[in-house]
């Protein structure tokens, strides 16, 4: 195994040495990860961040965009040709002319942008062109790569005990009470290795479903499967009342050696792939669904970034550490959906996301890493109000719900506007943790995409966002320079 | 929850819309904004460590009474010899009396308009100064109504500049933008204010070369110190001017002491920014030929003393611009003097 282990290494090194010397000589790229867990707004932020490279809007944050420095940015082919390509014309049709949100991200996909721009002044000058290489994947499938330093009986042991956690006891009982007809020492059944796997799926759904509205029990491919649904190396479930040593020939053996399996066949060839050459991190979180739901999802919030963030390959990069094992010198973390809040609250957003990447960001911090936060909307589907209201004077965001959100007593068909005053975020960012948010003071409903007309040439329109360029400016500006 | 205030909706139709009672919130009239006040954080952070306050000194207000009433007495002296020589004149010829009486009266009248000219150049220098430390403070505690004032009123400074009209459009354009403060003052400082570093950079690395060249070429030590003292005067109001202030006498002073408190503080810092080249240069330069090295180092001074004052003159902080450095001010003095041996 520690061969094997070298062995991998010095191949990704070699890998990573070829594309370094690539970068420095021939044509400067730049990898960005997407990521957030689901129902975060990935495919959004994507979408848009190609919108606007692509149409070379002026954006004000964004340096090189509001100097007039981008000439050109167009979609070529992308250099991996075993990762789908992102559908970014569908995405996009889907939001300005249909007016729904595109459909989430439940598999990684990637492209490449090639961006020519003119070099601000300088000690070198005159035209210039960057490879931009969006990663976009569900960030479940980073919460597999704490996976990979287990082993099947400690992970066992963890999950069964991660059900003993407040509020889970009702979604977990099913499931519990499953786990008592299997006999790890029994014959070794495929259909009974289908049942506990199905049983432990229906559970890991529930959590999701429940009150914690985000999943950070891996495997993370188990609700994320991508193109793997069905295979046997996503066909197993920890056992309770495991032996000290599993007999092959057992159900615990079977399980234990397909969870074996979906490590090194699953887990690894991803973090190898994918995730270790990242330059630049964006990790997309929802901030306001967690704070709706209460502090256990922000807790559950918390764990899963901090997880996120430990899985990361972070710091400052040396002449050695470029050339060999890059490392991501740069991640943001960006609340998403800001234009669900009157601008007036933003800065409370971002004091909220502050307080719950705090733990991680002092960690990456360490590492030399820049980390920043960002409170943002990848697409800007509301405007701002102020409405009078009796003796009341409220700042809220007006647009148009989707059908059937519920505000109050009023239930929306999706076509008529609204002024919305989504409730107040606390001053104190740590008031939230304590419970100060009572449930239902703050209601959050869906609004449909803006409405965006193309313009009389027949170009498309241009999508309103709130500090996109910010996040632009933070993840590739200097690159731009 | 602290205000109680329930999450509602509210129907926009269209005779609602028509009616004040929803409206699109305008820009002038938003309320001061909840303010978190905290420390700044990431881009920020290249905002700080600049600023330059005109630190106000306290005085023993002995010695100011005494210069007011030595002040008072001056003057009286001065009111009546002229008032004597005045009567003098009339009772020798009544003509000359007239004519004097005419001359003090245009004297009067240039007096009054060098101090109106003194005091609005104080005045625009003071305002320079107030652009500043509202940046400062917007900056410090992430003020979006604070951030968006410093900027209307930079945009307005630099009203009657036709070269950077196309600057202000662009600000104009973003003023309805959600941005962060640290965005839209940095937008603001690049869109008026780089053009302007640039002439101010030019304008130290000329003079900065001339000093080194007189002091390398004079016969006389004093011809060198007089070189000296006059590139700095003429070099701080020349950076005085492409910043928009119009100093007169007064206010060249008070921005002069401001310089050199502001050299005085960062001198220390500046120094080990390029101290082993300087050093070295000189060094070298020096053993070649004393005249050169003095010229070097008079040269290198005059950049410093204008990096102070361009940061004494400048009305925003740095924010997204990168502050210059000696290098890019002098780097010619420096390479040169590296090179001198080679050659």
């Amino acid at each position: 195994m520690p061969l094997i282990d070298l062995a991998a290494r010095a191949g990704s090194a070699v890998k990573a040495f070829a594309e370094a010397s690539h970068d420095l000589l021939v044509q400067p790229t730049l990898r960005l990860g997407v990521t957030g867990l689901a129902r975060s707004g990935k495919t959004v932020f994507t979408t848009a961040l190609i919108h606007h490279l692509v149409e070379t809007h002026a954006l004000p944050a964004f340096a090189p965009a509001q100097e007039g420095r981008l000439r050109r940015a167009k979609l070529v082919p992308q250099p991996d040709d075993d990762v789908p390509r992102f559908p970014f014309e569908e995405h996009f049709a889907t939001l300005t002319e249909a007016r729904c949100w595109p459909r989430s991200t439940d598999r990684i996909s990637q492209f490449r942008l090639e961006i020519a721009y003119e070099r601000a002044a300088g000690w070198r000058t005159g035209p210039a062109t960057l490879m931009l290489d969006v990663v976009d994947y569900p960030g479940e499938w980073l919460l597999d790569l704490a996976l990979i330093e287990t082993s099947y009986t400690a992970w066992s042991r963890a999950t069964i005990g991660g059900t003993r956690r407040p509020g889970r006891a009702a979604v977990a009982a099913p499931w519990l009470a499953a786990l008592k007809g299997f006999d790890p020492n029994g014959p070794l059944d495929e259909v009974a290795a289908e049942r506990a796997s199905d049983a432990f799926k229906t559970y890991l759904a529930g959590l999701r479903a429940g009150p914690e509205a985000v999943a950070t029990t891996p495997p993370g491919r188990f609700l994320m499967p991508g193109d793997l649904a069905g295979s046997p190396a996503l066909t197993f479930a920890p056992l309770d009342r495991l032996p000290e040593a599993i007999a092959p020939d057992s159900l615990a053996g079977l399980m234990e050696r397909r969870f074996e399996a979906y490590k090194t066949k699953v887990v690894t060839p991803f973090f190898r792939d994918h995730f270790q050459r990242v330059d630049r991190q964006i990790v997309l979180v929802d901030v306001l669904s967690a704070v709706d739901a209460g502090p256990t999802a922000l807790a559950e919030l918390e764990e899963a970034l901090d997880a996120v963030l430990l899985s990361l390959n972070i710091g400052r990069n040396t002449v050695l550490s470029r050339l060999f094992a890059p490392r991501a010198d740069r991640v943001l973390f960006a609340a998403t959906k800001a234009d669900h809040l009157h601008q007036t609250s933003h800065d409370r957003l971002d004091a909220l996301l502050r307080l719950l990447v705090s733990r991680a960001m002092r960690r990456t911090e360490a590492a030399g890493a820049r980390v920043g936060t960002v409170a943002l909307a990848s697409v800007r589907a509301t405007r701002e109000t102020t409405v009078h209201d009796g003796s009341d004077t409220l700042r809220a965001v007006a647009g148009t719900p989707e059908a059937g959100e519920v505000v109050g007593d009023e239930v929306f068909d999706g076509n008529s506007e609204a002024a919305i005053f989504p409730g107040e975020l606390p001053a104190h960012a740590e008031a939230v943790l304590e419970g100060a948010v009572e449930p239902g003071s703050l209601r959050f409903p869906r609004f449909r995409p803006p409405l965006v007309r193309p313009d009389g040439l027949g170009r498309p329109g241009h999508l309103p966002q709130i500090r996109l360029d910010r996040a632009m400016q933070f993840l590739i500006g200097d690159r731009l320079a | 929850m602290t205000s109680g205030q329930k999450p509602r909706a509210f129907r926009i139709t269209p005779e609602l819309a028509a009616e004040p009672s929803v409206i699109t919130t305008p820009l002038a009239a938003r309320p001061p904004q909840a303010r978190i006040v905290d420390e700044p954080f990431e881009i920020v952070d290249a905002a700080d460590g600049v600023a330059v306050p005109v630190a106000p000194r306290s005085r023993s207000p002995w010695g100011t009474l005494f210069l007011s009433a030595v002040g008072g007495l001056v003057s009286l002296g001065v009111g009546l010899s002229v008032e004597r020589m005045i009567a003098d004149l009339f009772q020798a010829a009544p003509w000359l009396g007239w004519v004097a009486l005419a001359l003090l009266g245009l004297a009067a009248l240039a007096l009054l308009a060098i101090v109106v000219r003194e005091l609005a150049g104080l005045r625009r220098e003071r305002k320079i100064e107030r652009l500043r430390q509202s940046a400062l403070d917007a900056l410090a505690t992430r003020d979006h109504t604070g951030a968006q004032a410093v900027v209307q009123a930079l945009s307005t400074f630099y009203a009657d500049r036709d070269t950077l009209s196309a600057g202000r459009a662009r600000i104009d354009a973003a003023a309805d933008a959600i941005l962060d403060v640290d965005d839209r003052i940095g937008l603001a400082e690049h869109e008026l204010l780089a053009g302007l570093d640039r002439q101010a950079r030019n304008a130290i690395a000329t003079t900065a070369k001339q000093v080194s060249a007189v002091t390398a070429l004079s016969p006389r030590a004093i011809v060198d110190v007089a070189f000296v003292v006059f590139a700095a005067v003429r070099l701080l109001r020349r950076i005085a001017a492409i910043y928009g202030g119009r100093p007169g006498f007064l206010g060249f002073l008070r921005l002069g002491r401001a310089a050199l408190a502001h050299l005085t503080v960062t001198g220390g810092m500046a120094v080990g920014e390029s101290v082993m080249q300087q050093v070295l240069g000189l060094g070298i330069a020096a053993r070649v030929s004393a005249k050169l090295g003095e010229g070097v180092l008079n040269g290198l001074m005059t950049a410093r003393f204008g990096l102070a004052a361009l940061n004494v003159c400048r009305p925003l902080p740095f924010v997204r611009e990168a502050p210059p450095r000696l290098a890019d001010v002098a780097g010619e003095l420096l390479r040169s003097a590296e090179a001198e041996p080679k050659s």
